[in-house]
């Protein structure tokens, strides 16, 4: 297996555009290194660890900036992330341990593009956008249409994700990620539910809200149907029940060793329950009732 | 494809090479002789195999052998100071934290990167601190109890 550690992105994609699919891009390495022992080698590995510019976290107007060379436990650490992205801050505080937070990116976990990846949910209901590199050129594509299946993304073969831009939510939204798995540390997620609900100025109707679900459809998606169904309206205890078993209809789940499709879609439900129960609750200081 | 590797292991430069595909856990135990570090579930899930790298602790078994290259790294070995046990390592021995004592350089690995970080960790601290660690041989009550006396005695509260 051949290795490559490019000195600048322009020297990381054009060995991308030379070795095409049989390279592997890599940075942190805990999935990759994964594969590796129990997959296959790829042809050849890109380190692209030490790439410059790529590791900061940095406000830019109304949205914060993150490197794909971010560590998970980076953005963890993070006073503005705690702050004003508290939907991608809990997913990142209930990643894996503490020892595969230090290591593992966020460009890692969005490129990998697995259904369960647990940041991925809560950048689709941020409304987050990938910049992502190539040798003829650089775009800007909102997650909304990033991920295309299990492992694929617009990323390709000869791309690289250069940016992650995540615009504030609306100051009075607010939001939860819930992740269920069986163990608490280290668990892949069986079903990970971000909500973002943002109240209209009197607080008695949902203005916006968004969710966001992982681990139950070839990619991680938004439950639209069910947002479309919920914008607008005051949100009571019969609402919320009826919500929730939409967004079960919606997703769209695989049996796996982790779970079966009908006990995924029962967690949806659960999870999207209480989500949106919770997000209510704290954005308008009202129980549903 | 062999690569040359220069990298700081408790405190002493060393060199070494290893495969592109060598993860950084391979190259500590099987190159440089580094046995203490332990290889297990090998996908970064047991801790087992947990190191300090430039500060903080990571799973070896799932970083690149070719990311020690300019790293500043501690393992097991680097803790105590000749004959005299790291109070980490004490601790485990005075409170019966050890069983097999497979996964116990891993523990006391993340247990001494969480006392770098604070002096007086909370419960909570703890747990969270040791949570990608796994033993299999008993219960994590006695773990606790030996990291609570490490972190007592360490800030001279006993």
């Amino acid at each position: 297996m051949d290795y490559f550690e490019p000195k600048t992105v322009s020297e990381a994609l054009a060995m991308l555009e030379k070795h095409g699919a049989e390279a592997k891009v890599i940075a942190g390495g805990t999935d990759v290194m994964v594969d590796i022992k129990y997959k296959e080698e790829p042809g050849c590995l890109v380190n692209i660890k030490k790439l410059p510019g790529l590791s900061a976290i940095q406000e830019n107007g109304g949205s914060l900036r993150i490197g794909p060379l971010v560590t998970i436990h980076e953005i963890e650490t993070s006073a503005l992330a705690r702050e004003k992205l508290s939907v991608l801050w809990e997913a990142c505080h209930q990643f894996a341990s503490l020892q595969i937070r230090n290591t593992a990116t966020i460009g890692g976990n969005i490129c990998r593009a697995s259904p369960s990846g647990e940041t991925l949910a809560p950048l689709l209901v941020l409304e987050a956008k990938a910049k992502i590199a190539f040798s003829d050129g650089e775009k800007t594509e909102p997650f909304a249409s990033f991920f295309q299946g299990p492992g694929k993304s617009s990323v390709g073969s000869k791309g690289l994700l250069t940016g992650i831009d995540v615009p504030y939510p609306a100051p009075s939204s607010r939001g939860v990620y819930l992740k269920h798995a069986v163990r608490g540390a280290m668990d892949i997620a069986m079903v990970g539910v971000a909500i973002l609900v943002t109240p209209d100025a009197a607080k008695n109707s949902l203005q916006d809200v968004r969710i966001g679900l992982g681990a139950v459809a070839p990619t991680p998606m938004r439950a639209t149907k069910t947002e479309a169904m919920l914008r607008g309206k005051s949100l009571n205890a019969a609402l919320v029940k009826e919500a929730a078993a939409m967004a079960a209809a919606e997703s769209s789940p695989i049996s796996d060793q982790r779970s079966s499709a009908e006990n995924r879609r029962w967690i949806v439900e659960a999870l999207t329950r209480r989500g949106l129960q919770q997000s209510w609750q704290a954005a308008t200081g009202k129980e549903v009732a | 494809m062999s690569l040359t590797i220069n990298t700081t292991i408790n405190g002493k430069s060393v060199s070494g090479s290893a495969e592109a595909s060598t993860s950084l856990l391979e190259f500590l135990r099987d190159t440089l002789e580094f046995k203490g570090t332990k290889l297990c579930c090998n996908t970064g899930e047991c801790g087992a195999c947990t190191i300090i790298y430039n500060g903080k602790p990571i799973n070896s078994c799932v970083t690149m052998g070719a990311d020690a290259n300019g790293a500043q790294i501690t393992t097991i070995e680097g803790l105590a100071d000749g004959d005299k046990l790291h109070p980490v390592q004490q601790a485990f021995i005075d409170t019966g934290a050890v069983q097999c004592g497979y996964c116990t350089p891993g523990y006391i690995i993340s247990v001494k990167a969480l006392l770098d970080r604070t002096t007086k960790p909370t419960a909570e601290d703890i747990e969270e601190a040791v949570s990608g660690n796994i033993c299999r041989c008993t219960g994590y009550t006695k773990i606790v109890d030996a990291i609570q006396l490490a972190a007592d005695r360490m800030a001279g509260r006993v």
